[in-house]
């Protein structure tokens, strides 16, 4: 089943899944799954020619490692789910998203930094019971506290916890809303009248997720699987605790692998013709001893015609396709090796910022420009939903 | 002991580790042993500061004293904040033959006909090194003694190193350098570092002689185990020797390369033929940059033979470059 995306593109007519799209396929064959990764029996969706062989190499490896990060193979009891890994992307639009949420509420959104998690569905989750929720989670917090637990925040009075809901970001009718949590607290030795202060927040989104496997889903699930966290990690850890108590759920850390950080680097940059994206940084870290950051920091125009030089003609204005990112990308690291003669794939690229945002491998995102918080949320709801257990 | 004063010394004990405070202040010429063993160095260190400034008030000691031993302190441990390099250029005929006092004087009363308001102290280290601490006031302030700039220059050669200068003040002791040595003028080497050894060691150039002699550079050889192409290997290691050295490597943190050249990639039609540079900032960093790129090149991430931007770290001494089509 890794085969699958290592073996893309090749203009092989047999292929009967399309040129651009890859279908990864949870079986219950455990045979299947064995005699392709021991080329015992081909099957007719894996052709055994010569353009296999010759692909084991760096891109091979670059791709296993994709393939690695961004699925967690187990089996399904019977269930057939089919989630697609994009080969193409809608070029982001700059979109005025005040237009459909609350202005304030995208404050509370940008210019902060993001650590991401994934979670599986959420049982009998409602929108309505909101404030009833606030008030569970925070005595939860409250008798956690009591029993001992180490909170680490400081001496706090109490918890004061805010569910609410984040109205416009969903983009289809199957997406749910978005749930904005906030943890305020008052400090022992402020002044009465003080307001409290937001000492953690939270929200859970589902943005363009995909539609077969949401429709997929019974009806008693709500989907919800980007988790984006800020604050102490305690708090972090208490939320989590209280959610897979409650709603059945699961965490898990969500990571941004290479090839969607290449899609992110590209998507910005593509978007400097409307909004002055000022640089370009990209971070990668070399396995040496001791191991190197190269930071590669490129000017806008520049990066920009480059990004532009590699949009094929037959494509049309709306959609970009992997080819094109890795090119992109391909044609920094080959300008680089001209000069330095050193193969940047050797290490991993780890972060990516413009000024529009900054994306680390760990998990971390940060978005600064408002306009393209849809596109950006979708991607990472996809990331959440394929690295996710079924 | 006026309030500006028990603050410099507050920030100063604040900034020596407790581990070092005792030595530090045994090697201040301003407290006896008597003084030193009335101090209760098991205290905590807030206990152990307000006891010292106590003494320190008894005493009457005053600004010039404590940079004293703020003087010491740094000397011990030069490695804070960033040094930078700096290459004395056109030594006129008496250069080679300055003596110390003649620099000292000449010094101080260049950098005071300058700017009235500057402290000044010079002090001449074991190594041969002469320590310069100037605290720079203006016109109508005095000197700002939490700021101060730190030089150091071996006498008789044409390199300086300084840590903690702004650029208002770098033209001043420029200026008062430049005519205190005896030399024409004074560059930007483009080498700075946390380091101060090792920036002083790659100016110089004189890094291969200076460690604990040549370390067998290479991987452990297991006798077991016998490596396919070994000629391959052998040749990228002594590659990397070759261009970053043998042994012991001076610990730099970075390296920065502007880039200013056209685009290079044969594959991509539209950009080869742009006439403007395909502008950006290269930057490799690491807690030693010149281990890391030695390994770069052993273990093959960099293909052999090395590319002069990289070897020039060493062979040029300087860790900022400007790379244009003509050349670095």
């Amino acid at each position: 089943m890794m085969l699958y995306l290592t073996t893309f593109p090749y203009q092989d007519s047999s292929c009967i899944m399309g040129k651009r799209e890859v279908q990864i396929h949870f079986l219950t064959l455990p045979v299947l799954f064995f005699s392709v990764m021991e080329e015992r029996k081909s099957t007719e969706e894996t052709p055994r020619n010569n353009a296999l062989a010759q692909r084991r190499s760096k891109s091979y490896r670059q791709s296993m490692r994709s393939c690695v990060e961004a699925t967690h193979l187990t089996y399904t009891s019977g269930l057939l789910t089919a989630l697609r890994i994009p080969r193409s992307r809608k070029a982001p639009k700059s979109c005025d998203i005040t237009k459909q949420v609350d202005p304030d509420q995208v404050a509370l959104l940008v210019k902060k930094e993001w650590q991401l998690s994934y979670v599986t569905p959420l049982y009998q989750f409602r929108h309505t019971q909101l404030k009833s929720y606030s008030k569970q989670l925070s005595a939860f917090m409250v008798s956690e506290k009591q029993q001992g637990l180490a909170i680490e925040v400081g001496q706090e009075l109490g918890f004061k916890v805010n569910f609410s809901v984040v109205l416009g970001l969903a983009e289809t009718d199957k997406d749910a809303e978005t749930v904005f949590i906030q943890i305020l607290s008052k400090q022992v030795f402020s002044a009465k009248d003080a307001a409290p202060k937001v000492v953690w927040s939270g929200w859970l989104t589902c943005v363009n997720g995909d539609l077969d496997y949401l429709r997929s889903l019974p009806l008693e699930f709500v989907s919800l699987p980007l988790f984006c966290t800020r604050g102490p990690e305690s708090l972090t850890v208490l939320v989590k605790t209280w959610f897979e108590k409650t709603f059945d759920c699961c965490f898990g850390p969500l990571g941004i692998n290479s090839t969607n950080l290449q899609w992110l680097a590209s998507l910005w940059t593509g978007c400097h013709p409307t909004i002055n994206i000022q640089y370009l940084k990209l971070v990668w870290t070399l396995p040496t001893l001791p191991p190197m950051d190269v930071t590669y920091t490129v000017h806008p125009q520049d990066a920009w015609e480059l990004w532009d030089s590699m949009r094929q003609v037959d494509t049309t204005e709306d959609s970009i396709s992997i080819d094109e990112v890795t090119g992109f990308i391909k044609g920094l690291q080959s300008h680089f090796f001209r000069h330095f003669r050193i193969d940047l794939s050797a290490g991993s690229l780890m972060q990516i910022s413009t000024a529009l945002g900054s994306s680390h491998h760990s998990g971390k995102i940060k978005i600064a420009s408002p306009n393209y918080i849809p596109t950006i949320l979708q991607l990472l709801t996809e990331c959440a939903l394929l690295k996710m257990p079924i | 002991m006026g309030g500006s004063t028990k603050l410099l010394l507050q920030r100063l004990i604040r900034r020596i580790p407790y581990q070092m405070l005792q030595t530090m202040l045994g090697k201040w010429a301003h407290l006896s042993n008597a003084d030193l063993h009335s101090l209760n160095f098991t205290q905590p260190k807030w206990v152990l500061t307000e006891h010292l400034l106590a003494l320190c008030e008894e005493k009457g000691l005053t600004v010039k004293h404590i940079t004293e031993l703020e003087m010491i302190y740094i000397i011990e441990n030069p490695n804070q904040g960033m040094w930078h390099g700096f290459q004395l250029l056109d030594a006129e005929e008496d250069a080679p033959s300055i003596e110390l006092t003649q620099f000292k004087e000449q010094f101080k009363a260049n950098l005071t006909e300058l700017i009235s308001h500057v402290s000044i102290k010079i002090k001449k280290h074991t190594d041969e090194a002469i320590w310069i601490r100037v605290a720079w006031g203006d016109n109508f302030t005095k000197p700002n003694h939490l700021k101060p700039t730190y030089v150091v220059h071996h006498l008789q050669t044409p390199y300086v190193f300084v840590t903690g200068m702004t650029s208002k003040d770098k033209p001043l002791l420029n200026q008062a350098l430049v005519l205190a040595t005896r030399y024409g003028s004074m560059k930007d080497a483009h080498l700075s570092g946390r380091n101060l050894i090792a920036i002083r060691d790659l100016l110089t150039r004189q890094y291969q002689q200076v460690g604990l002699g040549p370390v067998p550079y290479g991987p452990y050889k297991n006798p077991n185990i016998e490596n396919e192409q070994p000629e391959n290997t052998e040749n990228r290691l002594q590659m990397a020797c070759e261009a970053f050295g043998d042994g012991t490597l001076p610990q730099l943190q970075k390296a920065v390369y502007k880039l200013e050249t056209k685009f290079r990639d044969n594959s991509n039609k539209t950009l080869t033929g742009r006439k403007e540079p395909f502008r950006g900032v290269v930057e490799f960093s690491s807690t030693n940059l010149l281990e890391s790129l030695r390994h770069c090149v052993s273990s093959g991430m960099a293909s052999t033979p090395v590319t002069p931007l990289l070897s020039s770290i060493t062979q040029k001494g300087r860790n900022y470059f400007v790379i244009t089509d003509k050349g670095v």
